[in-house]
């Protein structure tokens, strides 16, 4: 999450159109099973040795080695998580920093192996991300290309939808400038537009809309309200209650890698807002 | 959580009934709900994605459908492979010239110290000659395999960004590095012909066997092929391994005869033989047989169908064995 995350007051008034419930659900786009996954980290030291009994000076020595040799974490970021979304949905996933919203989307997309339980979608999905990555020597033009294919679309596709990609970024004749030149908004609306040129059955988006000015916020907003109306399942992870509120007509709440709730926006939404207020006030 | 819609009944599919989430209590405000446990035992789960004509995510696909899909992405590696040989030479007033320069200086470097300081002949006509093939084309399989080993743990956000066969990254590499060797090859020629002008050297002629070298470049790729997909799979699954394998490659340099020739310095008749026709001192005598005019390396098809075995053998077992972790690579 490198791009700033505390947008909630710049969404506009006029998308503050909540989003209504009433559109039809079709089949099944995602099934997803009592899934885990479990990372695994070099070098870290064991967390979570809270038996309340210190260990002994000799035990202490001995394993304070392990931080330096040999030292590896299991790290479970996703500890059995189910629901099934349909066609025509649209998701929002909430929960505080490190709660495992990205590693789940990630794992529902299909990039990260689960550990344990399965994932079932429909098509090939897709996920945004402002993050994807291209190559910074390169110009915006190449590595518009290299995401296009990376995405799977054929070359000719891509020369096809070249302008349309660069018309939505809106970065204009900058396209033709290596990307290390651009500020991080540019590069940012670049793989966002990138990555929506392809019109996927589940698409994904980690924390993209945060990115760019109004315009393309209501650009952003539009082509996913687009892709939803041919029946497919959006998925959206924002810190943004508002722009969740707007866009998605069901939320689920993740915390530590746990579904504690999943329910329609509103309700979950004002629920997890009171959670993080009690934080606050603690 | 369709509770307020307009269906009482459960929804369904194919006769499977879709579990649903009884509706949602709103926790005591501020309170964090109790976590959510499974949904539906997994049979019914799995038979609900059946119904539904779901694909399983995060499964090895068959080997069948793997090699298809990596077809299909063709496009993707190639263009992938020949921007990182571009991106190289980016970010210098020379620009891509320097594709050209570097090899030249190389080149430079061993006519100086070869050819000019050091006379040694080395059991050979002409030293420079044999030196310059054996390093460049050496530094193409040490760069194929260092490259190769990083390919998947030094692309990470790239596999958890997007979906493609993680096979890609070790193809597009080892192109990279192939597009690298493009301009170099013309140099190694130039620098061989040029220096069979010296009068201490053996004349280097241009030969019809010079069209062999695409092809012996070409065995030599699917060989690094091979070696790249192993490297792949084992740095990614223990990247401790990445320390040690310079220090393999480094061993592999010496034991392959890139500046020097293996038999006239090992005495051992049966080491010579073996590190006679170990794969990497195969592809060296291949190139050399093509490039230079050498009485002791003469074009002998027993070594063109050990570089055939040596390649199809490395490239068959990688893929195999890279394609075995591919429901791994992304995870650690």
């Amino acid at each position: 999450m490198s791009i700033p995350e505390e947008i909630d007051f710049e969404v506009d008034a006029e998308d503050l159109t909540y989003a209504q419930g009433s559109r039809e659900l079709g089949a099944p786009s995602l099934v997803v099973d009592d899934l885990y996954v479990t990372y695994r980290v070099f070098g870290g030291k064991k967390v979570g040795t809270a038996s309340g009994v210190k260990p002994s000076r000799l035990k202490r020595f001995l394993s304070r080695g392990r931080t330096h040799v040999g030292g590896l974490t299991y790290v479970e970021a996703v500890k059995g998580i189910s629901f099934i979304a349909r066609h025509g949905e649209s998701i929002g996933i909430v929960g505080i920093n490190g709660s495992g919203k990205s590693t789940l989307l990630r794992a529902i997309a299909g990039l990260i192996p689960p550990t344990k339980g399965s994932v079932f979608v429909a098509g090939d999905p897709s996920l945004l991300g402002v993050n994807a990555v291209l190559m910074g020597s390169l110009t915006g033009e190449r590595n518009v290309m290299i995401g296009g294919l990376a995405l799977g679309l054929s070359p000719d596709e891509v020369r096809e939808k070249f302008d349309d990609i660069v018309d939505f970024s809106g970065i204009g004749d900058a396209v033709y400038l290596p990307m290390n030149t651009y500020s991080s908004g540019m590069g940012a609306r670049l793989r966002f537009a990138i990555s929506a040129a392809a019109v996927p059955d589940v698409l994904m988006i980690d924390e993209a809309l945060a990115t760019g000015d109004a315009a393309f916020r209501k650009r952003s907003k539009d082509r996913i309200d687009a892709i939803r109306d041919q029946a497919g399942t959006v998925f959206l992870v924002s810190h943004s209650l508002a722009t969740i509120e707007s866009i998605c007509t069901r939320t689920l709440w993740i915390h530590e890698g746990r579904l504690v709730m999943d329910g329609p926006s509103a309700e979950v939404c004002a629920a997890y807002k009171a959670f993080v207020k009690a934080l606050d006030t603690r | 959580m369709q509770s307020a819609g307009p269906t009482p009944q459960q929804p369904s599919i194919d006769g499977v009934a879709i579990p649903e989430r009884t509706a949602v209590t709103a926790p005591e405000a501020g309170a964090l709900p109790e976590a959510l446990g499974p949904l539906a035992p997994a049979d019914q789960m799995r038979a609900v994605a059946e119904a539904a004509g779901l694909r399983q995510m995060g499964v090895r696909p068959p080997l069948r459908e793997y090699v298809r899909t990596l077809w299909m992405r063709r496009a993707f590696i190639n263009t992938l492979g020949s921007a990182k040989a571009y991106a190289r030479n980016q970010g210098s007033y020379l620009g891509q010239l320097w594709s050209i320069l570097n090899p030249l200086l190389n080149s430079i470097v061993y006519v100086v110290i070869f050819g000019l300081v050091m006379k040694t002949t080395r059991g050979v006509e002409n030293p420079i000659a044999y030196i310059v093939t054996g390093v460049f084309m050496y530094r193409f399989f040490d760069a194929s395999v260092s490259a190769g080993a990083k390919s998947i743990s030094g692309n990470l956000n790239l596999v958890r960004s997007v979906h493609f066969p993680r096979a890609s990254l070790p193809i597009s590499t080892t192109i990279t590095e192939l597009t690298t060797l493009g301009p170099a090859l013309i140099v190694m020629c130039a620098i061989s012909w040029l220096s069979g002008l010296l009068p201490t050297a053996g004349a280097v002629p241009i030969t019809w066997r010079l069209l062999l070298l695409p092809v012996a470049v070409g065995l030599l790729f699917v060989f690094n092929l091979g070696c790249a997909f192993l490297v792949a799979r084992w740095v990614a699954i223990t990247p401790d391994l990445s320390n040690v394998i310079p220090f393999a490659l480094r061993f592999v340099f010496y034991a392959s005869g890139v500046i020097f020739s293996v038999s006239h310095v090992v005495q051992n008749d049966a080491l010579a033989f073996l590190l006679q026709f170990q794969p990497v001192a195969v592809y060296l005598n291949l190139a050399r047989s093509t490039v230079l005019d050498e009485p002791s390396i003469p074009l002998d098809p027993v070594m063109w169908g050990l570089g055939v075995g040596w390649a199809l053998l490395a490239v068959v077992i990688g893929f195999l064995v890279f394609w075995r972790g591919e429901e791994r690579y992304g995870r650690d």
